[in-house]
C-alpha cells in the first residue's frame, strides 16, 4: 500500500516536473534583477521550454501543460491576455508537425529547428498582436528578442537536460 | 487478431482526431480571451487582478533569495567603503534629481502663472511607495508588477520614479498592481515641450524610446528639449517630467525617458484626485448636515 502511494507520488512528481520547472523559469525571467534583460528586452523562455520538453518528453508534457504555461505567462505579462497561450500553442502545433524530422537528432539540428520554429511562432504572435492593436509593432524589438532567445537556448537546454537526467525517469 | 488490430488503428485515429479537436478548442479559447480583454470586461479585469495577485506573490517569494544572491555578488564587487560611499552618492543624486526636476517645472510654471492673477493652487496629493517585484520588456509589452500592500490603488493612477513619470496603473489586485510603462504600446500621454509649450501626444511603441506625435508641422522642437505632461484630458497632472528629445525627424520626435525603466526597484503611485474627492465628500456631508 505504502509502496503504491510512493509510486503514485513519484509518478505525479515526474509528470508535473516539466511544467513546474518551466513556470519557475518564466517567473525567474520576470524578476527585476537586471540580469536577464539586454537593452530592456528579455528572452521568450516559455516558448523555449515548450520546444525543449516537446522534443524530449512529449509523453508527459502535453497540450494542457502548454495551455497552462501560456496562461501563467499571460498573467505575468502585460501583452493581451491569450496572446502567450496562442504563441505556445503555435509552437506546440509546429513541433508536432515537424516531430518526424527532428526526432532523435543531435543538439545542433534541434537548435536550428528551434531557430526556424521560433521565427514562425514570434512572427505569428507579432501578427496577432498587431491585428489586436490595429498597428504594426516594431520589428526591430522582435528581431532583438528573437536573437536573445536563440542565444539563450543552449544554456537553457543544458539546464533542462540536467533536470531531465537527474530527476526524471525514462 | 485482425479484428483487434483494426480496432487499435481505429482507436488511435479517434485519439488523433480528438487531440486535433482539443487543439482547435484551445486556440479558440485564446482568441476568446483576447476578445474579452479587448472589450475591457469588468469580470476579466477583476479575475486578472486576482490572478496577478497569486502569480506576483510567487514572484515576490522567489525574488527574495535571488535578490540576496544578486546583492551578494554586488557586495563582493564593491568592497567596503566604496560600496557605502556609492550608496550614499546614489541617494544624494536621486534627491538632487528630484529637486532639479521640480525646480525646472516650477520655473516654467511660475513664469506662466505670473501673468495670471486668479491662480488656483492645485490640490495636495496622496501617494504610496511600491516595491517592483516583476518587470517585462519585450516586443509585445512593457510593464511591471509592484507590491502595494493594503493601500487602495485605482486603475489609471500615475506612477513616478525619482526622475519622472514611469507609467500608469493598469490592473489592480488586493496586494499587487500591474503598471503599464510609458514605453508600452498602450501608453498615450498628452505632453508639452517645456520651453516652447508645443503640445503633442507621447505614444509608446514597445521600444525604449516613445515617440511624440500629433505635433504641428511648424513646431519648434530641438534635440535636448525637456518633455513634460501637459495635463490635457485630466489623465495626468501637468508638469510631470518625462524625458528629453533625442532625435527629431520629419514625421516623429523620439524621446528618451528620464527614468531608467529597467533599473527601478521602488516606484511612487500617486493619487492626484484624493484630496479633491475628499473635499467633495466633506462638502456633501456638510450640506446634508445643514439640511
Amino acid at each position: 500500500m505504502s509502496e503504491n502511494l510512493d509510486e503514485d507520488i513519484s509518478s505525479l512528481f515526474q509528470r508535473l516536473l516539466p511544467f513546474v520547472v518551466s513556470a519557475l523559469l518564466i517567473t525567474i525571467f520576470y524578476m527585476p534583477l537586471g540580469l536577464f534583460s539586454l537593452n530592456g528586452i528579455r528572452p521568450m523562455v516559455g516558448v523555449a521550454c515548450v520546444y525543449f520538453w516537446l522534443q524530449h518528453r512529449p509523453d508527459i508534457f502535453n497540450l494542457w501543460s502548454v495551455f497552462c504555461l501560456g496562461l501563467w505567462d499571460d498573467i505575468l505579462s502585460a501583452s493581451p491576455l491569450g496572446s502567450c497561450i496562442f504563441g505556445m500553442l503555435l509552437m506546440y502545433m509546429l513541433v508536432n508537425l515537424t516531430s518526424r524530422f527532428f526526432n532523435a537528432k543531435p543538439f545542433i539540428v534541434l537548435w536550428y529547428g528551434f531557430m526556424l520554429l521560433l521565427l514562425v511562432t514570434m512572427f505569428g504572435k507579432w501578427l496577432l498582436i498587431s491585428v489586436y492593436y490595429s498597428r504594426f509593432l516594431p520589428l526591430s524589438m522582435l528581431c532583438f528578442g528573437y536573437m536573445i532567445t536563440i542565444a539563450i537556448y543552449p544554456l537553457l537546454s543544458l539546464l533542462l537536460a540536467f533536470i531531465q537526467n537527474k530527476l526524471m525517469k525514462d | 487478431m485482425k479484428h483487434r488490430r483494426s480496432l487499435i488503428i481505429h482507436f488511435s485515429r479517434i485519439r488523433l482526431l480528438a487531440k486535433k479537436f482539443v487543439l482547435v478548442i484551445l486556440f479558440l479559447a485564446a482568441f476568446v480571451l483576447m476578445l474579452l480583454n479587448k472589450t475591457d470586461n469588468a469580470i476579466i479585469d477583476k479575475t486578472s487582478g486576482v490572478a496577478t495577485d497569486v502569480v506576483a506573490s510567487v514572484v515576490d517569494v522567489l525574488v527574495l533569495p535571488a535578490r540576496l544572491i544578486a546583492n551578494g555578488y554586488d557586495f563582493i564587487k564593491n568592497i567596503g567603503n566604496i560600496y557605502a560611499d556609492n550608496h550614499q552618492l546614489r541617494l544624494e543624486n536621486q534627491r538632487l534629481n528630484m529637486i532639479y526636476n521640480r525646480y525646472k517645472s516650477l520655473e516654467v510654471e511660475n513664469k506662466l502663472l505670473a501673468s495670471l492673477l486668479n491662480y488656483v493652487t492645485p490640490p495636495k496629493v496622496d501617494f504610496v511607495t511600491a516595491k517592483v517585484v516583476a518587470e517585462e520588456g519585450s516586443a509585445f509589452a512593457h510593464s511591471m508588477v509592484a507590491y502595494v500592500g493594503d493601500t487602495k490603488v485605482e486603475k489609471g493612477q500615475v506612477v513616478l520614479s525619482d526622475k519622472g513619470l514611469v507609467g500608469r496603473v493598469d490592473k489592480v489586485g488586493s496586494n499587487y498592481t500591474k503598471i503599464i510603462l510609458i514605453t508600452d504600446i498602450n501608453s498615450k500621454i498628452p505632453v508639452v515641450v517645456e520651453n516652447t509649450r508645443v503640445r503633442g501626444i507621447l505614444s509608446g511603441d514597445n521600444t525604449n524610446t516613445p515617440k511624440m506625435i500629433f505635433i504641428p508641422l511648424d513646431a519648434d522642437v530641438k534635440v535636448g528639449d525637456r518633455i513634460v505632461t501637459s495635463g490635457v484630458a485630466s489623465v495626468f497632472p501637468s508638469g510631470l517630467p518625462i524625458g528629453k528629445v533625442i532625435r527629431v525627424t520629419k514625421n516623429e520626435i523620439m524621446v528618451k525617458p528620464f527614468s531608467d525603466l529597467e533599473q527601478l526597484e521602488y516606484v511612487k503611485i500617486v493619487n492626484y484626485n484624493v484630496v479633491s474627492d475628499t473635499l467633495i465628500q466633506n462638502t456633501e456631508t456638510k450640506g446634508k448636515e445643514n439640511e
